[in-house]
C-alpha cells in the first residue's frame, strides 16, 4: 500500500515539476507548481510530517503561488514570448542537471543510506503539540530571527516597490 | 513494505536536478524564480524523509525555518522582479545584462 | 703650534681659502687671488717648519666604521712627507705668485685662485695621506682640481674636451687603484700604510700592479698617457704646478709609499713600464710645434724616468729625480708661459725666434732649465739623472741601453726647442714686439733657476730628508766612471746635432729634410689616439648599443611594462568573464560545485 501511493505520488511530483520547467505558458507552469506542490505535501503526510504538510499547502501554495500569480498578472505576460529554442543551451543544460542528478545518486548509493524501515517512535512532525513544544523551547532563537527576518522583508519589499519617481522625491 | 530512505534520497534528487535545469534552460525571470523554489522544496523533502528515518526533530524543524525563509525570499524577490521589469521594461534575463563589462 | 696643529693647518688652510672664494669672492678677483697667494705662502712656511723642525709623527682619526671595518683619516709624517710636502709648497708659492701676474686680465680670476686652493688642499692630503683609503678620496679630488683648471676657459670646446679625456684617462687608472685597494685589504686586512710596513705585508703580484695602475693613470704612463699632452689645454701655471711637478708626481710618491708591498716581479714590469714610456714621449716630442706640448711630452719622458728608477728598487733615486725635475719643469713651463705672454698667446715655436735679446730673464732661466734637464754636469739634473743611470747600469743593461738613448732623444728635442724659441731671427710680428713680463712673472723664475742649478748637491740638503736621499745609489769605481762618460757623449751627441740639424727659418727642419723620418714619429704620435678612438666608437659604444637595446627592450619593456601588460592581460580575461547573464552565472557556479565536490570528495 504505502508503495503504490509512495510511487504514484512521486510520479505526479515529477511530472508536475517538468511541467514547470517545460511549460510554454508561465501560468500553466504556476499552476503545475502547486500541483507539485500537493504532491509533496502527501509524500509529507506519508512520512508522518502532519504539520508540515499542512504548512506546506498553506503557506507555500496558498501564499507563495499565488503570489506569484500575482505578479504573473500584474506583468501581463500569460501569452509569453515563443520559445525560441537553443540547442547548445538546452544541451548543456541538460547535461549539467544530469551531472548534478548522478552525483547526489552516488552520494544516496554510497551512503548506504540502506533499506532499513523508519524509526520505531513517531515522529515529531506528527504531533503539532510535540512540535510547537520543540520549536518554543529548543529552537527559539531561530524563530525570534525569523520574526526579525520577517521585518526586514517587510520592510524591504515597502522600498523596493515604491515607484521611481517617488524615491527622488525632496522631502 | 514501507519505501526506503533511498527512494525518498532519489525522489529529492530528481526534483532538485529538474528545478536546476529549469534554472539553466528558461529565459523568464519568474519561471526561474520558480524553479528556484521547487528546488528548495526538494530540499526540504530530503530533510524530512532524514527526520523521519532517524527519529530525529531537528530535520522537520529546520523544513519550518526553511518555509518561513522561502516565503520571504519570494516576496522580496518579486518585488525586485517588478522594479526591474519598470526600470527595463522586460523580464528576458538574456535582455538584462547590463551589469556587463 | 705642535706638529699636528701644523699639519693640520696646513692642510685645511687651503680648503679655507677655496670655500672663501666660492663662497664670498666669485667676483672679487684681487682679493680672491690676495687671499690664495697669503695661504699659499703660509702653506709654503707650514711645510718648511714641519720639514726642517724634525718633527716626524703619525697620527690617525677614525672616521667610519661598518662594523670591523673602518676608514680613518691620519697624518703619516716621515721624510719622504717631509720632502714631498717641502717641494709641493715651493713650487705651489712660486707658481701662486707667477698667476698673479699671469692671470692679472682674466675674467675667471677668483675661480682659477679658487682652483688652484683646492688642488693644494688635494694634493697635501695625498702627501700626508697614511692609509690607502684616504689617498684615494683625495687622489680623485686632485683629478677634479685638474679637470677644474683645465677648463678654466671653458668658452672653448677643445679645453672642455681635454678636461673630459683627462678625468675619464684618470678614472680608468683609478679603477684599477681602487681594485688594489680593495685586495690589499683583503689580503692583508689593513690600509693603514704605517701597519702594512710593520707588519711586513702579505706578499702577492696582484696588489701591487693593480695598485700601480693608479699611477699609471695619474703619472700618465704608457698606455694612458694620452691625457697629458691634451691637458696643456690649460692656462701655463696650472700645466707648471699640477701637470708638472705636483700631481703627476703623486703617481710616483704613492709608488715610493707602497714600497713595503713590492715584489720583484711587479717591479719588473714597472721599470719596463717607465723606460718604453720616456722613450715613447721622447720619440713624439721630437716633432711638436707648440711649445707647451713639447714640454709635457718631457714631462712625460721624465716621468718614466721616475718609474723606471723605481722600478729598479731605489725608492730615493725616485724621489731625487722628482725633486730636481720639480724644479727645472717648472721652471721651463713658468719661462713658456713668460714667453707665451710676451708674444701674445702665441704658442706655435716656428713663429717665434730671437727671443734672447728681447727677454733676457726669461732666456737665461730657460737656459739654466734646459742645461738641468739634459743634463749638464754640476747642475741638478746631472746628479738625479746619473742616479738612474747608475742604477740602471747596475740592475738591468737593457733598460740602461733605453734610458742612455731616450736621454739622447731629450738633449735632442731640448736644444731644439731653446734653439728656435730664442735663437735666430724673429720669425713674426708678434715675436719682434715681445717684452719681458711684470716682477712677478720673473722672480719666481729667478728662484727656480736658482734651485735648479744648487738642487742637485744632495749631500748640502738638511738632514730632515735623510731618510730619503740616504738611499740614492752611489757609483764608485769602474761603474762610475763609465756612466759618467755615457752622460757627457749622450749630451753632447744630443744637443750638438740638435744645434746644427736645426735652422730658424719659420718651418720644421726635419719635415723638410725627411718626410718619412717625421711622418713616422707623426704618427706614433697619434696612435694611441686613434686606437682608443677606434675601441671607444666601435667595441664600447657597440656594447653600449646593445645594453641600451636590452634595458630598454628587456627591462623597461618586458619586465616592467610587461608585468602590467600581463596583469592587464589577465584583467581582461577575467572581465570575459562578466557577461551579466544569469544563466552564465549558474553556470559557473555549478561548476564551483563540483570543484568542491571533488575536492570533499576526495578526488581533488
Amino acid at each position: 500500500m504505502d508503495q503504490i501511493a509512495f510511487i504514484s505520488l512521486s510520479v505526479f511530483s515529477l511530472a508536475c515539476a517538468l511541467g514547470v520547467v517545460l511549460s510554454k505558458n508561465t501560468v500553466n507552469g504556476a499552476m503545475c507548481l502547486l500541483l507539485c506542490l500537493a504532491g509533496i505535501a502527501g509524500l509529507f503526510v506519508q512520512l508522518h510530517a502532519y504539520f508540515l504538510a499542512f504548512i506546506l499547502v498553506w503557506v507555500y501554495a496558498g501564499a507563495v503561488v499565488a503570489l506569484f500569480l500575482f505578479i504573473i498578472m500584474l506583468l501581463d505576460m500569460q501569452g509569453g514570448q515563443p520559445w525560441r529554442f537553443r540547442l547548445v543551451q538546452a544541451l548543456a543544460g541538460f547535461m549539467s542537471a544530469a551531472l548534478l542528478l548522478a552525483g547526489l545518486g552516488l552520494l544516496a548509493v554510497r551512503g548506504r543510506l540502506g533499506a532499513g524501515p523508519p524509526a520505531g517512535h513517531a515522529a515529531v512532525g506528527s504531533s503539532l503539540k510535540l512540535y510547537a513544544y520543540q520549536l518554543f523551547t529548543t529552537y527559539l532563537l531561530p524563530v525570534q530571527v525569523m520574526g526579525f527576518l520577517l521585518l526586514i522583508a517587510m520592510l524591504g519589499v515597502i522600498v523596493i516597490s515604491r515607484r521611481m519617481g517617488e524615491a527622488e522625491d525632496p522631502r | 513494505m514501507k519505501p526506503s530512505l533511498d527512494a525518498y534520497v532519489m525522489l529529492s534528487a530528481a526534483l532538485f536536478a529538474i528545478g536546476f535545469l529549469g534554472v539553466l534552460v528558461r529565459r523568464n525571470t519568474l519561471v526561474i524564480y520558480m524553479c528556484l523554489e521547487l528546488m528548495l522544496v526538494a530540499a526540504t523533502l530530503a530533510l524530512v524523509a532524514f527526520s523521519r528515518f532517524n527519529g530525529t526533530e531537528d530535520g522537520d524543524v529546520f523544513v519550518f525555518f526553511i518555509l518561513t525563509v522561502a516565503a520571504a525570499e519570494v516576496a522580496v524577490g518579486l518585488a525586485i522582479i517588478v522594479a526591474l521589469f519598470r526600470a527595463r521594461r522586460t523580464v528576458e534575463v538574456d535582455r538584462l545584462d547590463s551589469m556587463r563589462h | 703650534m705642535t706638529p699636528l696643529n701644523t699639519a693640520l693647518f696646513v692642510l685645511i688652510a687651503p680648503l679655507a681659502s677655496a670655500a672663501l672664494i666660492t663662497l664670498f669672492l666669485g667676483r672679487r678677483g684681487e682679493i680672491a687671488s690676495a687671499v690664495s697667494v697669503i695661504t699659499a705662502a703660509l702653506v709654503a712656511c707650514g711645510a718648511f717648519s714641519l720639514a726642517f723642525g724634525g718633527a716626524r709623527f703619525n697620527a690617525a682619526w677614525e672616521w667610519l666604521r661598518f662594523g670591523s671595518f673602518a676608514v680613518s683619516i691620519g697624518f703619516k709624517f716621515d721624510d719622504l712627507a717631509a720632502l714631498m710636502l717641502s717641494v709641493v709648497g715651493v713650487i705651489g708659492l712660486c707658481v701662486h705668485v707667477y698667476s698673479l701676474g699671469y692671470m692679472s686680465d682674466d675674467a675667471g680670476k677668483a675661480r682659477y685662485f679658487g682652483g688652484l686652493s683646492i688642488f693644494m688642499f688635494s694634493m697635501i692630503g695625498i702627501v700626508l695621506a697614511d692609509n690607502l683609503f684616504m689617498m684615494f678620496i683625495f687622489w680623485d679630488l686632485v683629478g677634479f682640481s685638474s679637470y677644474f683648471l683645465i677648463n678654466h676657459w671653458r668658452e672653448r670646446k677643445s679645453a672642455s674636451d681635454a678636461a673630459k679625456k683627462a678625468f675619464v684617462v684618470n678614472r680608468v687608472g683609478d679603477f684599477g687603484f681602487l681594485l688594489g685597494i680593495i685586495l690589499c685589504y683583503r689580503v692583508n686586512g689593513t690600509v693603514s700604510l704605517s701597519a702594512l710596513g710593520a707588519d711586513h705585508a702579505v706578499y702577492s703580484r696582484l696588489v701591487p700592479l693593480l695598485l700601480f695602475c693608479g699611477a699609471v693613470g695619474k703619472s700618465a704612463q704608457l698606455p694612458l698617457q694620452v691625457w697629458l699632452p691634451d691637458a696643456m689645454e690649460g692656462p701655463t701655471p696650472v700645466s707648471a704646478l699640477i701637470h708638472a711637478a705636483t700631481m703627476v708626481a703623486a703617481g710616483i710618491y704613492m709608488l715610493c709609499r707602497i714600497n713595503v708591498l713590492m715584489v720583484p716581479q711587479a717591479q719588473d714590469v714597472i721599470a719596463w713600464v717607465g723606460t718604453l714610456t720616456s722613450l715613447y714621449a721622447a720619440l713624439c716630442a721630437v716633432t711638436q710645434r707648440d711649445i707647451k706640448k713639447v714640454l709635457a711630452y718631457s714631462t712625460l719622458s721624465q716621468l718614466g724616468y721616475m718609474v723606471a728608477a723605481f722600478g729598479m728598487g731605489s725608492v730615493g733615486a725616485a724621489m731625487f729625480h722628482l725633486t730636481t725635475h720639480a724644479f727645472f719643469k717648472a721652471l721651463l713651463f713658468l719661462g713658456a708661459g713668460s714667453v707665451i705672454l710676451g708674444c701674445h698667446h702665441e704658442q706655435d715655436i716656428f713663429r717665434m725666434g730671437g727671443l734672447r735679446g728681447r727677454m733676457p730673464v726669461t732666456f737665461w732661466t730657460f737656459t739654466v732649465a734646459v742645461a738641468a734637464i739634459v743634463g749638464l754636469p754640476g747642475l741638478a739634473g746631472f746628479f738625479s739623472k746619473d742616479a738612474i743611470l747608475v742604477l740602471a747600469f747596475e740592475s738591468n743593461r737593457a733598460v740602461f741601453a733605453v734610458l742612455a738613448f731616450t736621454a739622447i732623444l731629450t738633449a735632442f728635442y731640448m736644444l731644439r726647442l731653446w734653439k728656435i724659441v730664442f735663437l735666430g731671427a724673429p720669425q713674426g710680428e708678434p715675436a719682434r714686439h715681445a717684452h719681458e713680463g711684470s716682477i712677478s712673472l720673473t722672480a719666481p723664475l729667478v728662484l727656480l733657476a736658482a734651485l735648479s742649478a744648487v738642487g742637485g748637491y744632495w749631500r748640502a740638503y738638511p738632514k730632515a730628508f735623510e731618510g730619503v736621499f740616504s738611499q740614492i745609489p752611489e757609483a764608485e769605481g769602474a761603474t762610475h766612471v763609465i756612466v759618467l762618460v755615457t752622460s757627457i757623449i749622450v749630451l753632447a751627441v744630443g744637443a750638438g746635432t740638435a744645434l746644427a740639424f736645426y735652422a730658424v727659418d719659420g718651418r720644421d727642419t726635419l719635415e723638410g729634410k725627411s718626410r718619412s723620418v717625421f711622418g713616422l714619429l707623426v704618427a706614433l704620435r697619434t696612435s694611441f689616439d686613434t686606437a682608443y678612438d677606434y675601441y671607444v666608437a666601435e667595441v664600447q659604444q657597440r656594447t653600449a648599443m646593445v645594453l641600451n637595446f636590452l634595458d630598454v627592450v628587456g627591462l623597461a619593456g618586458i619586465v616592467v611594462r610587461g608585468l602590467a601588460g600581463a596583469t592587464e592581460f589577465v584583467g581582461f580575461g577575467v572581465r570575459a568573464l562578466h557577461t551579466g547573464r544569469l544563466n552564465n552565472y549558474v553556470y559557473w557556479f555549478l561548476g564551483g560545485v563540483v570543484v568542491l565536490w571533488a575536492y570533499a570528495a576526495g578526488i581533488l
